[in-house]
């Protein structure tokens, strides 16, 4: 079966790149608009991954993230932020938060598919 | 009586109040815009994309069946060269000459094989760095949406602001507080009358913790 991926960004038109780019390598992906459309999705489904920008109305995807980890179900899922943040301090604050990665936009699909490989549940 | 540098500042804030609505409205209008033209191109490339993998990889699949079917001609002639090279001597110089020809031909095979190997081999690998590109274009609408939206939000707070004539504009904190909303290095570069210009976002760099 499929492994799930849950792809996070207020930006409908990224959302629908990284999808592609996932559904390409056979994964499947299921979305949402900000962190809080997000964690209505974590209801005891199984998620392999998320990928999550960080800049959203709403619930930003630091609090996401926070948030995410402090479900039992969900404590263990992988996330790797995925923004145009590119500062240190942003970084460390996702790292703290329980982020696994965070990759800078513009993505290639190959680098994405790559971190994706690497840290995704079985 | 009224001071001529008040009556000045009232008409700058009532010229404010009526210009930067438009300001606002016509940028937001393109940031809209933009978003709809990305919309429309990624529906189509959603549409082609399945055609574009479909293609890449039956080429791919030529390629592979090419290229066995070149190893299969390649290990016949070998084969053909070490049964045919010990009874060579003892034919007659029309025979040496026939299985000679013969060689040459299926050599000839394995050589135009190869030349049909090559175009699709490079078709493959060019369609695949366009859609790279296309994916990595695509998110460029991204970027510019987050800067007009820095931007509208500013005018809306420098509207609020125009609108309390006892609020005080220190142009050293504005411009601080605005740089802190910023999320991209271009941002931040452009925001000094130092910015460089013309720098691409590399982007793509993960880092793992």
């Amino acid at each position: 079966m499929a492994q799930t991926i849950l792809v996070i960004d207020d930006s409908s038109s990224l959302r629908q790149v990284v999808a592609m780019s996932l559904q390409g390598a056979g994964y499947e992906v299921l979305q949402a608009g900000d962190g809080q459309a997000a964690l209505a999705l974590l209801d005891g489904r199984k998620i392999h991954m998320a990928i999550c920008d960080v800049n959203m109305p709403r619930m930003n995807g630091i609090e996401f993230v926070k948030a995410a980890k402090a479900l039992p179900n969900y404590r263990f899922l992988p996330i790797l932020m995925l923004t145009t943040e590119s500062q240190e301090a942003k970084k460390e604050e996702g790292k703290a938060a329980g982020a696994r990665a965070w990759m800078v936009k513009p993505f290639s699909p190959a680098s994405l598919l790559t971190a994706v490989s690497k840290l995704c549940l079985p | 009586m009224t001071h001529p540098a008040q009556v000045d500042a009232q008409a700058l804030v009532d010229l404010s109040a009526q210009v930067l609505p438009v300001w606002s409205r016509q940028l937001a209008s393109s940031r809209d815009q933009s978003e709809v033209a990305v919309a429309e191109m990624l529906a189509a490339f959603t549409e082609i994309g399945p055609h574009l993998d479909r293609a890449a990889r039956q080429s791919h699949q030529i390629t592979q069946a090419l290229a066995r079917g070149d190893d299969g001609i390649t290990q016949l002639t070998q084969a053909c060269d070490a049964v045919l090279r010990p009874v060579m001597a003892g034919c007659t110089p029309q025979a040496s000459q026939a299985i000679v020809k013969v060689m040459a031909m299926i050599h000839a095979c394995v050589d135009a094989l190869e030349q049909i190997a090559k175009p699709f081999e490079h078709e493959t690998q060019m369609v695949s760095q366009q859609v790279d590109r296309m994916y990595r274009g695509f998110q460029y609408q991204d970027r510019v949406s987050q800067m007009m939206t820095v931007l509208l939000n500013d005018m809306a707070h420098l509207q609020l602001a125009l609108a309390q004539p006892d609020t005080a504009l220190p142009a050293t904190e504005w411009l601080a507080r605005l740089e802190s909303t910023y999320v991209m290095p271009e941002q931040r570069q452009q925001h000094g009358s130092d910015g460089n210009p013309g720098q691409d976002a590399s982007g793509s760099e993960t880092t793992f913790f």
